[in-house]
């Protein structure tokens, strides 16, 4: 269950998510990677990564937050902060 | 118009039966091999017990030039992840929400897959949820939805659907044999 995940949990989640979309090895991404910078990267696996979190999560974030998305531990923070909520 | 890629074909798995079928004038949009205006989907069962289809639309269907119009995209969701939610429970369900996360626009011509999932069981009570994934000929997800649908008894059926007491037996019938184990 996503609500006894810790922040580190959701943020290791949130990269192997993110790694499998844009193609890149886990261990390239850390929570402060620019996505913007990742090679590759572009809007539809920044978007395609946010639905699999949402999936992943049984989440709904809001389209103002993903695309302001920098950082995966911005997400992360995203991702904690709704799943407190239902919480 | 939309092409209908064969549901039956091996990639696809074995084809579904809807309870629709037993009515002699269902004209159901989505799923309906006798609405011409329609989609006329047809689904198969996938390995992690949901079911799928393959569609393609045409220019009938097109938003900007070249680009399906993204209704389209959601009216395939809705009803791939109503018709598996109906085989699953054997009770009729109505939406009470839908939410879709487009990725990609889709292109006029080209075929995709749809996808539907659900954790839904016999016995659970409502609203059930169901996934729904759109994927496109390379297997990259290009639309997510996710659905909300309740339940609804015989007597709301009979109420909001319009059948004749035949008409109502039959599909009460239907539904009846997919919840029998």
């Amino acid at each position: 269950m996503a609500e006894n995940m810790s922040k580190d949990e959701i943020i290791r989640t949130v990269t192997e998510l993110v790694a499998a979309e844009f193609g890149r090895p886990a261990e390239e991404l850390t929570p402060d990677t620019d996505l913007s910078s990742v090679e590759g990267a572009d809007s539809v696996k920044v978007l395609r990564s946010v639905a699999r979190i949402e999936r992943t999560f049984d989440i709904e974030l809001e389209d103002d937050q993903v695309f302001g998305f920098k950082t995966i531990n911005h997400v992360a923070d995203a991702v904690a902060a709704l799943i407190a909520e239902r919480s | 118009m939309t092409t209908h890629p064969d549901a039956a074909d091996g990639a696809l798995g074995a084809p579904v039966e809807l309870p629709w079928r037993v009515l002699p004038d269902y004209r159901c949009f989505g799923c309906s091999p006798a609405n011409d205006q329609g989609l006329r989907l047809r689904f198969a069962h996938t390995a992690d017990g949901g079911i799928m289809c393959a569609f393609t639309f045409d220019r009938t269907f097109e938003s900007y030039p070249g680009v399906v119009h993204g209704g389209m995209s959601t009216t395939v969701c809705d009803e791939i992840m109503g018709n598996l939610l109906v085989l699953r429970l054997g009770v009729s369900v109505f939406t009470t929400s839908l939410r879709t996360r487009y990725v990609e626009p889709l292109t006029v011509g080209a075929t995709y897959r749809c996808t539907a999932t659900t954790e839904a069981a016999a016995g659970d009570t409502g609203p059930h949820q169901a996934q729904a994934e759109i994927t496109d000929a390379e297997g990259n997800a290009v639309v997510f939805a996710t659905g909300a649908y309740q339940p609804v008894t015989e007597e709301q059926a009979r109420k909001r659907m319009a059948m004749s007491e035949h008409e109502a037996r039959l599909v009460e019938t239907a539904l009846a044999e997919l919840r029998t184990p």
